[in-house]
């Protein structure tokens, strides 16, 4: 019905009267991969809880892979994989156990591929899952959540505790056999390095707002920072610009969009403008998270979305 | 051939894609007709999203620098039949314009900056 794997609207979870998840509403095309970023404490856990029916909602709607979840919850889980934060299973289970127990949840289990991943990424399946590393409770986590062949995978700090090799079989894995084709995946991680290389779209959440949604082509094709200098800006206004910051004598401008408009804006109010440069998902999460109060200032009915442009 | 990209860079990956094969072809590294990777090869050698590369390569087709063959592959195709010279300046205007406008941000001389522009067109190309 929709090319939405996730839809929320006005999506809030409320805890002894504080927002943890605050009017969200978040978008995941179907096929794309999601990567929402923010800081401990942000409302990452919840939100992906939320969308799981583990934690339920004090206000909005949820809508996943076309279902609601408060009718249709078992049909969203037998579809969905999670990789949770806590990376928990049953502490007296082997690997091999795990495996047994997960494959007569899911129809679509395949065994094939929890052998072809057990080996490329060397997890011990015959160790009982709480002697196992913090980063082989992370693999087998990933491989069972990979093996279920899920619509969409929910992933909260899938990278956690791996070691280098780990990480970029994990990577190789979720590129060769599951992005860019039918399945959807939303991942929290703060390695935004990383998210970098597979996220299409990027969700930027604070203090339980979703401050900025977009493609992350997009984001950087526009986030822009400008380095003027002659002359004091400090009363310098733009609704683009996301964060002004003096330094030695220089300005520091974070704009989102219209970069070369806001450059020219500068040079008539008697700047020089020195530098226009492009941005890291690191830079740009920094700047909107320092600034979210001009970041989240809807102008004309626009919002920080709007750097995105859906099709 | 392609060997790196940056995805830290504040450049969008499917455009450090397409200017690297830009700069295979134009230096010779890649020639008429050769064969590139498929998309999701590609993708999986670099550790990215295969949406990206398939981007890439649309707009590279889009461009005329490359073709698809249905179920057969994507080449290296003839870009330059059936464009206008006026329409190859017309494409090369932008990047000409920034070229200028960074050399006298730099205060560069013209001379200086033509210079340049033809070292490197020379490393490309041979005298």
């Amino acid at each position: 019905m929709s090319d939405l794997a996730i839809a929320t609207r006005q999506l809030t979870k409320t805890y002894s009267r504080t927002e943890v998840v605050n009017n969200i509403d978040l978008r995941v095309e179907k096929g794309s991969v999601y990567g929402l970023v923010g800081r401990n404490g942000a409302g990452k856990t919840t939100l992906l809880k939320m969308l799981l029916g583990l934690v339920r909602p004090t206000a909005g709607s949820l809508n996943v892979l076309g279902m609601d979840y408060l009718h249709e919850r078992l049909a969203i889980l037998r579809r969905t994989a999670y990789v949770s934060e806590s990376k928990a299973l049953f502490d007296t289970m082997t690997g091999e156990d795990l495996v047994r127990f997960n494959r007569s949840y899911f129809s679509t289990w395949s065994d094939d591929a929890v052998r072809k991943y057990v080996k490329s990424l060397q997890v011990p399946m015959n160790r009982v899952f709480r002697n196992m590393s913090s980063g082989d409770k992370t693999k087998l986590c990933a491989v069972l959540a990979l093996a279920q062949g899920a619509d969409l995978i929910i992933l909260d700090e899938p990278f956690q505790g791996l070691d280098p090799a780990a990480r970029d079989e994990l990577h190789r894995i979720l590129i060769e056999d599951y992005i860019g084709g039918n399945c959807t995946i939303l991942t929290s991680s703060h390695q935004l390095n990383e998210l970098e290389q597979i996220a299409d779209w990027i969700g930027i959440i604070d203090a339980g707002h979703l401050l900025l949604e977009g493609r992350l082509d997009d984001i950087k094709g526009n986030f822009r920072r400008i380095v003027a200098s002659g002359t004091d800006l400090s009363h310098f206004r733009n609704q683009e610009v996301v964060g002004a910051t003096p330094f030695e004598g220089l300005w520091q401008f974070v704009v989102r969009k219209d970069a070369d408009e806001v450059a020219q804006q500068l040079r008539s109010n008697g700047a020089v403008v020195l530098e226009i440069l492009s941005m890291s998902l690191q830079e740009i999460f920094l700047a909107c998270i320092r600034k979210e109060e001009l970041c989240t200032s809807p102008s004309a009915g626009e919002t920080p979305a709007s750097v995105s442009s859906r099709s | 051939m392609l060997t790196h990209v940056n995805p830290s860079s504040g450049v969008p990956l499917y455009l450090q894609i397409e200017s690297q094969f830009k700069y295979a072809i134009a230096s010779g590294g890649l020639k008429l007709g050769d064969a590139l990777p498929s998309v999701r090869k590609l993708a999986a050698e670099l550790r990215i999203n295969p949406n990206t590369v398939a981007r890439a390569y649309q707009d590279l087709e889009r461009e005329g620098i490359i073709r698809t063959v249905p179920g057969g592959g994507t080449y290296v195709a003839d870009s330059t039949p059936g464009l206008l010279k006026s329409e190859k300046l017309r494409r090369l205007r932008p990047s000409t314009l920034q070229l200028a406008v960074e050399g006298i941000q730099l205060r560069l001389e013209p001379e200086e900056i033509i210079t340049l522009l033809k070292e490197e067109l020379s490393k490309l190309v041979g005298e």
